[in-house]
């Protein structure tokens, strides 16, 4: 078949012509082996850290997950503490961090008046980008003592003789544990929860909230009746957004959750968390064995974060659709 | 008339109350996070001398600077950055040229976008038992691991400022007889030109403040070391060994080193921020 | 028969499953102008992106049928896109200047299948532009952004763009919509002075401008031709009673 469609183009055309469908060829394949470098690295993730955690795998089978051991010395291992602290330093967090993030977000879109309200949001964002390293330190050098000389032995004293609370503010005042890492956690996320949070409701069209002043109703109830039934599905992929990287983060929590292999009830008391076990035991970690559970949790924490910002990702495509952008 | 008088009282007496909480949480917030940087600032600033950019960090109990860890982070943040940068723009370049809608671009997308806020300690995992398992700490691994985390970002915003481009100028670049990758890479790139550079400096923001992943790749190293074969410093780990520590002179320094690191990423985003508005609008 | 330029044989085309054109078949002469008008979405655009193949950038758009360009069947598979497009020129809706000065806009689509010595580029450069009626207004800023200059200025040099690389076809799709009327104006102008050289096919909204640069026009309505003659005839005396309603601004 003839590749000279129109007319009689010169065979120096043609020449180059098929030059280009050559680079062309080379260069969309290019992109495409990029992109499936995106589902390489995945791939990467799982398989290699399952290769890394398999002696430990092998040894303790399911029961890894349920159980509170963690003995180099013996060999035995368990996740069940370091789960619990990172499932319960992250609850705390976002119990701390979504009312005060949808606070804010709520005073940039709805009450702040206009000359505050550009750089105010912007401070939030570049907020969002410190590196939690630098709020680990903080924690560490000015939280922690903080909270051990004014905060925790105050509470401590007052609950000691309410029936749940005094189990749940037991015990010396470490400075360190996991409410101290939940608050620090509290704080990373904060700017990350309030500026999405913020973005969403920006994104309900106007005209609906004219609609409802035009009914009388009040800011309040413009919001509860109106902007949140809308942003809803983009608020909490924000959240569960927020969530995943508290789940994952390490730096901001090793410092101040205290290094305890032991689940306490108690928020005052130290613990430990996947990431910060990894963090802090693993150049320490001498045998084969110990090695490879450290894998084995860090493989446990990559499934959880994974499940939540799929989840995340999935709702705030949800909100992009419906709002059309 | 009187009941809907205390009802409507009570209207604005509930919006009232929660109206104060909100800007009393605003203000809570705002204020933590204004303490955190006002405390970084005054503590980062005293130990901020010429020392700390000409000296190797300090044994304990003597005087040093942290030139061997701002040369690590930079050197392996270059490297990183090298590595990312074309494979993130040309992963991005395939989702919103080629890819766009089809289910696998759609998946790779999704994918992505996980890997966006993958808990980096995993990141280092992976580049341990990739790289340094059986052989040995090195800058090599370290930096491969900041690209790991740098590529979904430049993937997403690459993507992001290429499909803000409007298809006509595409169509018309075709319509001159110019083969698709001649549209991409003259016409595309260069529109998108300030946004891809936008992708690039927040993912070096990213990646220079981060941690856990070279804990177990680049490991760390007290002295002068450019060998990317060796264990090399950098700024995040130092401050993590320095701060973990008990003497007085090294928390001093990973104050420093903390400070230096936070000025370096606001630096970066703001320059980002002024590069995207800058972008002439169409 | 023989001498059309373009010979349009039983098109049909698609957007996913909706057909958007049916059945056209049209010869277009060369060194004329043919209009193509009708309301919004009766087809005038697309089928103009058939004749360029322009279309093929997107999945899920698809033409049957048989559309000769020179006596070739430009919709047969193997066919050269790129040659094809540097044979047929295009113009849109909106000007659509490249992210470059005003030199690289022009030098953009010379220098893909001609490798020119910088003078010679320079020249042919200043060619399009004259021709385009621009040179006037942008010899002294050659190096300024494409993107500065005014609307009606942005779609001559479009124009000039297109004319560069020497079609034998220009396209335009309704290239006055986004221009003020004096701009307007100087485009038909261009338009009847281009007519000599080249093929060219207008969509149009504005019935005025199809009767005044036109020498044939095509009324399209719901994807089907409803009727193809001199423009003359089907202004002042159309066969159909379609097109007299639409002519006569009975509706559309």
């Amino acid at each position: 078949m003839d590749d000279a469609a129109a007319g009689a183009p010169t065979a120096s055309m043609n020449k180059v012509s098929r030059r280009f469908a050559r680079i062309d060829a080379f260069f969309r394949n290019l992109t495409g082996f990029a992109a499936f470098g995106v589902l390489a690295v995945l791939a990467g993730v799982i398989v290699s850290l399952y290769f890394g955690a398999q002696l430990s795998i092998d040894k303790f089978g399911l029961a890894f997950l349920w159980t509170d051991v963690w003995n180099p010395v013996k060999q035995e291992f368990g996740a069940l503490s370091e789960i619990y602290g990172t499932l319960l330093t992250s609850a705390l967090a976002m119990l701390l961090a979504i009312p005060v993030g949808i606070g804010i977000a709520i005073f940039l879109t709805e009450l702040s008046p206009l000359i505050i309200k550009r750089p105010i949001g912007i401070a939030i964002e570049l907020l969002a980008g410190i590196p939690s390293i630098i709020y680990g330190i903080w924690g560490l050098f000015v939280l922690a003592p903080f909270l051990q000389v004014n905060v925790q032995p105050w509470i401590i004293d007052t609950f000691a003789d309410v029936p749940i609370l005094s189990s749940l503010f037991a015990g010396p005042p470490f400075g360190v544990g996991y409410g101290t890492a939940g608050f620090i956690l509290a704080m990373m996320v904060l700017p990350f929860i309030a500026a999405i949070t913020r973005d969403v409701f920006d994104g309900v069209p106007s005209v609906l909230k004219e609609a409802a002043y035009g009914l009388g109703c009040t800011r309040w109830e413009v919001l509860w009746h109106v902007v949140l039934p809308y942003a809803r599905v983009g608020v909490t992929g924000g959240i569960m957004l927020a969530l995943g990287r508290a789940l994952g983060e390490t730096m901001a929590v090793t410092f101040v959750i205290g290094n305890n292999h032991r689940i306490s009830s108690s928020l005052f008391a130290p613990g430990t968390t996947i990431s910060a076990a990894i963090a802090n035991e693993f150049t320490e970690a001498t045998s084969d064995m110990y090695l490879s559970a450290l894998i084995e949790i860090g493989l446990i924490l990559f499934g959880i974060t994974f499940i939540v910002l799929l989840i995340a990702r999935y709702m705030l495509y949800r909100m992009e659709l419906r709002t059309g952008r | 008339m009187t009941v809907s008088t205390s009802r409507y009282r009570r209207r604005l007496w509930v919006n009232r109350a929660l109206m104060s909480l909100s800007v009393i949480a605003a203000v809570a917030g705002l204020t933590a996070l204004g303490i955190i940087l006002t405390i970084l600032f005054q503590k980062g600033i005293g130990g901020i001398d010429a020392r700390v950019f000409t000296e190797m960090t300090p044994p304990p109990g003597s005087d040093g600077g942290l030139l061997n860890p701002i040369y690590g982070s930079v050197f392996m943040t270059g490297v990183a950055v090298i590595v990312a940068m074309p494979l993130g723009i040309l992963a991005g370049t395939y989702l919103a040229e080629y890819g766009r809608d089809a289910r696998v671009a759609v998946i790779i997308r999704l994918i992505n976008d996980v890997l966006l806020s993958a808990p980096s300690v995993v990141v280092g995992l992976f580049i341990y038992e990739l790289m340094v398992r059986g052989r040995h700490f090195s800058a090599w691994a370290g930096a491969m691991a900041l690209a790991i985390i740098a590529v979904p970002v430049i993937v997403r915003t690459t993507e992001d400022m290429l499909r803000l481009i409007p298809d006509p100028l595409r169509e018309a670049a075709t319509a001159l007889g110019a083969p698709r990758w001649h549209v991409i890479s003259k016409v595309a790139y260069q529109a998108a030109r300030a946004g891809i550079v936008t992708g690039i400096l927040l993912a070096i923001a990213r990646i220079s403040g981060e941690t856990a992943p070279l804990l177990f790749t680049a490991l760390n190293n007290q002295f002068w070391s450019t060998d990317p074969n060796a264990p090399m410093a950098s700024l995040p780990a130092v401050i993590f060994q320095f701060a973990g520590s008990a003497y007085k002179n090294w928390q001093d320094l990973a104050w420093a080193g903390a400070l230096i690191i936070t000025a370096a990423v606001l630096v970066l985003n703001i320059v980002a921020r002024l590069f995207r508005t800058a972008e002439p609008k169409r | 028969m023989s001498e059309a330029k373009i010979s349009v044989q039983n098109l049909d085309f698609y957007y996913g499953r909706t057909k958007a054109l049916k059945n056209i078949s049209m010869d277009i002469a060369p060194n004329s102008v043919t209009a193509f008008m009708g309301p919004s979405g009766c087809g005038k655009s697309t089928l103009l992106r058939v004749l360029n193949r322009i279309y093929e950038l997107y999945p899920n758009q698809r033409a049957t049928g048989k559309v000769f360009l020179d006596g070739r069947d430009i919709l047969i598979g193997g066919t050269d896109l790129n040659l094809l497009r540097a044979k047929v020129g295009m113009v849109f809706q909106k000007p659509t200047p490249f992210p470059m000065t005003i030199f690289e806009n022009i030098a953009f689509g010379i220098r893909l299948y001609e490798s020119l010595s910088p003078s010679a580029l320079r020249d042919r450069v200043t060619m399009a532009l004259e021709r385009a009626a621009l040179w006037g207004e942008v010899k002294d800023k050659l190096n300024a952004s494409g993107l500065s200059l005014s609307g009606g200025q942005q779609q001559r040099l479009c124009i000039a763009r297109t004319i560069a690389t020497n079609p034998e076809v220009i396209l335009l799709d309704e290239p006055c919509s986004a221009l003020d009327p004096i701009s307007t104006a100087r485009i038909e102008e261009l338009i009847e002075e281009l007519r000599s050289d080249y093929t060219i096919a207008i969509v149009t909204h504005n019935l005025q401008q199809a009767a005044r640069v036109s020498q044939k026009t095509a009324f399209m309505f719901l994807g089907e031709l409803i009727e193809y003659g001199d423009t003359e005839q089907v202004f002042e005396n159309p066969r159909q009673e379609r097109t007299k309603d639409y002519v006569t601004g009975r509706f559309g």
